[in-house]
């Protein structure tokens, strides 16, 4: 049976699409900025849970996101060895770059490959260790999204061409890694790193460790690896505050936009809708007439946004890197604001249809 | 014979700014079931403002007004919409079909919002004789637009029957169709008049279609001033 309510649609197929796009870009701003937040955080996560060290040693300011200094000096790395309960202590140098594609951070670490691979339960997958200056070592992830391997190439420290000459697993902290003396060497900074990767000996309490590792050298910063996790969402102070935020306007955009497109469709419907009048159309039957209509360019909406949000995320990782993951929660309120605001943003030129004086609606031009 | 309308001295006073515009003075009517009246009158004399009335999308500013045993002057709007949905039925002159729906779709609509629908069997069978006794069988896939302006009323005039209410109440069905459409519709108003037994209130100023009315009222200055009027033809 055709409907009023499917065959008006069709009718205006121009303004049903806008009205589509309307809800469809509430969806995106949700499903996007949540899928991006929560995918760098696993990340993250991910990548910092692959550390086996259970404490990184380093200076005050020397473990911001921002920091690409190697402020702290090799040999402190002795120093650590000497403490009762130490394993291992590897310096890392860590250098923090703009991406190469324009967009957001990347990050480099100067390491001694074997220490650092023996520390972390780390392997190569294929190729050697960096031997020159002029080489380094990939994740798979890294591998994989920029379609490299060993035998590549990669620009870092302003442009200069680096080897890539095998690829490492797991992933853990930066996704590129050279050794700790050409880092030194490109950042004119020899004998220094960013911080040291303390591993305790089996047995050993991590508190207790860390307070000995205070009290032998007062005045640096000791922490736990387990924290860093936590301290990753820390790190993006108010995130949680900016994605409702971002939830409440992807709300007053569906909602809007379909309002607008409604109000249009009711003052173009007038005398429709006054002989809808006519024939004995109830309030509650004009009202869920028009609401029909926005629930459908809603659903229609909430297809389009979550295939555009599925679409442009595995485009943007593939292109820039940067990971999304979305969750059912977060589809859940963007399907709702999606719905919610379409029926909402329709319900003032529904009930204004149905207060129409029906003589004065059918005289309407 | 069964009364079906029961008008007593309705008035309706328009506000204009800070003036009283008086469209009916005092009307009083009676039509019986199966009645076919044709209300006659100059522009301005208070023709549509009756017929809304009685169609209850306007009330009396006073005055009693009673349909098929309900009485349309003491119901609340909802009442008063309801009363409309089982009992009356519109045809305008300018049609009014709903474009992006086809003849059938029209129809179908005006039965969704009689019962909801109702029993498809029954609704199939009453429009398939509606749509077959006003010559519409093989226009009921067409779209208002598709149609010319003859087939379009007929349309309209099938809406209005095919869920047969008690009264059709029509504003000047003709007034927008040449001659020969013009009688066509007409002989298919006569036709529902006289199978089905349909009460028929319509508006026309033109003589030849109040001539086929089996009553004429005349009216004036917002008032009936001719209950049984003729037409010289």
């Amino acid at each position: 049976m055709e409907s009023l309510v499917v065959n008006n649609i069709k009718q205006r197929p121009v303004r049903a699409l806008v009205s589509v796009a309307g809800v469809a870009l509430g969806v995106c701003l949700v499903m996007l900025f949540t899928g991006l937040a929560r995918g760098m955080s696993n990340d993250l996560q991910r990548r910092s849970s692959n550390l086996r060290a259970e404490i990184i040693f380093t200076r005050p300011g020397g473990m911001e996101l921002t920091t690409s200094t190697l402020n702290l000096s090799t040999k402190y790395v002795d120093e650590l060895l000497r403490i009762e309960g130490v394993e291992m202590a590897v310096p890392v140098g860590r250098y923090i770059f703009q991406g190469g594609r324009g967009f957001g951070f990347e990050q480099v670490e100067g390491v001694d490959w074997e220490a650092f691979a023996r520390m972390n339960e780390m392997r190569l997958v294929e190729g050697r260790a960096p031997q020159s200056f002029d080489e380094v070592l990939i994740d798979e992830t890294k591998a994989r999204s920029n379609e490299t391997g060993t035998g590549g190439t990669l620009n870092l420290f302003g442009g200069k061409p680096y080897r890539i000459v095998g690829v490492y697993a797991p992933e853990s902290g930066a996704r590129v890694k050279m050794s700790l003396a050409a880092m030194q060497d490109a950042l004119q900074s020899p004998g220094r790193s960013s911080y040291v990767l303390v591993k305790a000996r089996a047995g050993v309490d991590v508190n207790v460790l860390a307070e000995r590792i205070n009290e032998a050298l007062p005045g640096n910063k000791i922490q736990l690896t387990r924290d860093l996790v936590t301290n990753i969402e820390k790190t993006i102070p108010y995130l949680g505050i900016f994605l409702r935020v971002l939830v409440g306007l992807a709300a007053i955009v569906s909602a809007l936009v379909v309002m607008l497109a409604m109000y249009t469709t009711i003052t173009e419907r007038t005398r429709e809708i006054g002989m809808l009048k006519a024939m004995g159309a109830s309030r509650g039957y004009i009202i869920s007439t028009i609401e029909k209509e926005a629930l459908l360019i809603s659903l229609l909406g909430l297809v389009a946004g979550f295939t555009i949000s599925l679409v442009a995320g595995y485009l943007i990782h593939r292109a820039y890197g940067l990971f999304f993951e979305y969750g059912w929660a977060w589809a859940l309120v963007a399907a709702l604001i999606g719905v919610g605001g379409g029926l909402l943003g329709a319900l003032y030129p529904a009930v204004r249809a149905a207060n129409l004086d029906p003589v004065n609606a059918l005289s309407y031009e | 014979m069964k009364t079906i309308l029961q008008a007593e001295n309705l008035t309706k006073v328009y506000r204009v700014g800070s003036m009283d515009v008086h469209a009916l003075r005092g009307v009083s009517l009676d039509l019986a079931e199966g009645e076919f009246l044709a209300i006659m009158g100059p522009s301005g004399c208070g023709k549509s403002t009756l017929l809304h009335l009685l169609g209850g999308l306007l009330t009396p500013t006073s005055g009693r007004l009673v349909i098929d045993g309900e009485d349309m002057t003491a119901a609340s709007d909802a009442k008063r919409t309801d009363i409309r949905r089982r009992k009356i039925g519109f045809v305008f002159q300018r049609f009014n079909l709903f474009p992006t729906l086809t003849a059938e779709g029209n129809l179908r609509l005006a039965e969704s919002i009689y019962a909801g629908g109702g029993n498809e069997k029954e609704n199939g069978e009453r429009r398939r004789e509606v749509l077959s006794l006003l010559q519409l069988e093989n226009k009921m896939h067409h779209k208002p637009l598709e149609l010319s302006g003859g087939e379009q009323q007929r349309v309209a005039l099938a809406r209005a029957v095919v869920t047969r209410p008690a009264i059709i109440l029509a504003d000047e069905p003709t007034g927008n169709l040449d001659s020969e459409n013009s009688a066509i519709v007409l002989n298919m108003f006569q036709e529902m008049n006289y199978r089905f037994n349909q009460t028929i209130i319509m508006i026309t100023h033109n003589p030849e279609a109040a001539a086929m009315c089996r009553r004429i009222v005349q009216m004036r200055d917002g008032q009936i001033v001719a209950p049984h009027a003729s037409v010289q033809l």
